[in-house]
């Protein structure tokens, strides 16, 4: 099982992005926990990620994130703009697989 | 565009954009919206205009008694609005203490605590109200900030009570906090006692004429409608959220601004008489329609120039981001098309907001168009969104259309010049 953290402003235009991963994830039959959500509640969830996927608006909390998830296993990115743009959850899911393993 | 510049620009918008402080005063404010969106709305319900022939005010004033119905939303106001700086100084706090991952309610009751300290005390034993609210936005916000760095460094110093092993940890969390709260207080006590003594004024009324008031009045201007507008924007074309930076100092600039407004129109003044002009429901209303970009205009534009061509990219980007863009929510535009580092778009995108600000501003200022008497969410389609600012008037949607029509119109040669660009590109 799989947990993927979409972090932008408010979670909600991330939101978007959500759904169709979670679909891109159904139907590779993979199972994947995909949420969205704003910068200041990621904390709560450090111990219980395995990715977080920043929105390209709010690139500039990396380093914040990257300080917040240290310690744990957790992979950290940016997502590819387009891809973000377009709501492509098949290329964001496989950003996210490739992060992992990594 | 040199790049060193551009660097240097993205360095210091990030910074802001995560500078804690800076964070904690606009998630502060985030966490109180909804309790201001409820005071707005319920003093637009008590002064509902008349729709044609049918007067609302008039129609429950028959049912229940002239004005009886309308204390319950006089005092949803003043469980709100009214209390403006008080909310602040709690959430603020909060905020803050858990960015530094302290025990933040117990931040968030002291500086609560230490605002109303420093309150002034009416004759007859009663806390000033004006104090509790709006007015007292600033000293909210720094007592909320330097409360909560004594507390932390309190906090971290290991100044606290330490307890037996076995002690649960809720009387622990309860002990952990009552030595730096003890000195926290005291200081502020003192404080306040010294300032009464010697200068007879208190902080609030020093703090609001010496720094709220004053930015304030710059706040209503057109220039800095058009700065705000300008900054959003050039943020935005970098690909950075530009509302969410420059939101901690919009928020508390802006806020009471509407405040002031709102107390107005709730005391029977009409919406055209209200004094202030630039809020941000005016930015958000009859600018941001769509999102910043006014990018619902550019969707239009882009389905207008391309109908024939449905397999164009740029179509396929409208027809994602449509929807969204209905709620002001724009990124899938912003990123998809796109507008980021675009040159082409850079120029409407700057020049549709800032010709709109110009534009609402001469419409509010010359009395056409009623000015925002209300508080909707940013996410309020535009149309409804237009006619629920200015108190429920028309003349609010019909601004929002001509200012779509503009919009509209200014795109269109960007968006036939983009297309062929991309068409060429494809084809070379």
């Amino acid at each position: 099982m799989m947990r993927i953290i979409l972090v932008c402003s408010a979670g909600m235009s991330t939101s978007i992005l959500v759904r169709k991963m979670r679909n891109a994830a159904e139907e590779r039959g993979m199972e994947a926990d995909v949420n969205a959500m704003p910068e200041s509640e990621l904390h709560a969830h450090a111990g219980n990620v395995d990715v977080v996927l920043i929105g390209p608006q709010v690139r500039y909390l990396e380093d914040q994130i990257k300080e917040k998830v240290k310690g744990y296993d957790v992979a950290v990115a940016v997502i590819d703009q387009m891809a973000y743009g377009m709501a492509r959850g098949e290329k964001v899911l496989d950003q996210a697989l490739e992060l992992k393993s990594e | 565009m040199n790049s060193s510049l551009m660097q240097n620009f993205i360095k210091v918008a990030g910074f802001i954009g995560s500078q804690r402080h800076l964070v904690a005063v606009r998630d502060g404010f985030i966490s109180i919206m909804p309790l201001i969106i409820i005071g707005s709305l319920a003093i637009l319900i008590n002064n509902f205009p008349p729709l044609g022939g049918f007067s609302f005010v008039g129609w429950m004033d028959g049912i229940f008694g002239e004005g009886n119905w309308q204390a319950v939303g006089g005092s949803i106001w003043n469980g709100t609005f009214a209390i403006l700086g008080l909310l602040v100084a709690f959430s603020i706090a909060y905020n803050l203490a858990k960015s530094y991952g302290v025990d933040s309610l117990s931040a968030a009751l002291i500086s609560a605590g230490s605002y109303i300290m420093l309150v002034p005390w009416t004759e007859d034993g009663g806390l000033t109200v004006a104090w509790l609210g709006a007015q007292g936005l600033f000293v909210g916000i720094i007592i909320s900030i330097i409360t909560t760095e004594l507390f932390r460094l309190l906090v971290q110093s290991k100044l606290t009570i330490s307890m037996p092993e076995g002690v649960p940890e809720g009387v622990i969390k309860s002990f952990r906090a009552l030595i730096p709260a003890t000195i926290i207080l005291l200081l502020i006590g003192l404080f306040q006692a010294i300032i009464s003594v010697f200068i007879e004024l208190s902080v609030f009324e020093i703090i609001f004429q010496v720094i709220q008031q004053p930015l304030q009045g710059i706040g209503n201007t057109l220039p800095a409608a058009i700065v705000i507008a300008f900054l959003n924007h050039i943020l935005w074309f970098f690909g950075l959220h530009g509302t969410n930076i420059i939101g901690s100092v919009i928020e508390p600039l802006y806020l009471p601004l509407i405040e002031e407004n709102l107390e107005m129109f709730k005391n029977g003044v009409p919406a055209t008489e209200v004094p202030n002009l630039v809020t941000k429901p005016f930015l958000d209303s009859f600018v941001f329609m769509g999102g910043s970009g006014t990018t619902i205009a550019l969707l239009i534009a882009i389905f207008i120039v391309l109908r024939h061509e449905q397999k164009h990219p740029y179509n396929e980007v409208a027809k994602v981001g449509a929807p969204a863009s209905l709620f002001n929510i724009n990124e899938p535009v912003i990123f998809g098309l796109p507008i980021v580092l675009n040159p082409i778009m850079l120029i409407p995108f700057i020049l549709v907001p800032v010709t709109l600000t110009v534009m609402s501003y001469v419409a509010l200022a010359s009395g056409i168009v009623p000015r925002t008497v209300a508080i909707v969410p940013w996410t309020t389609p535009p149309i409804l969104s237009g006619y629920l600012v200015t108190g429920g008037s028309w003349r609010g949607i019909a601004l929002q259309i001509v200012n779509l029509a503009v919009a509209i119109a200014i795109y269109i040669p960007f968006v036939t010049a983009g297309a062929r660009a991309l068409k060429q590109n494809k084809e070379a």
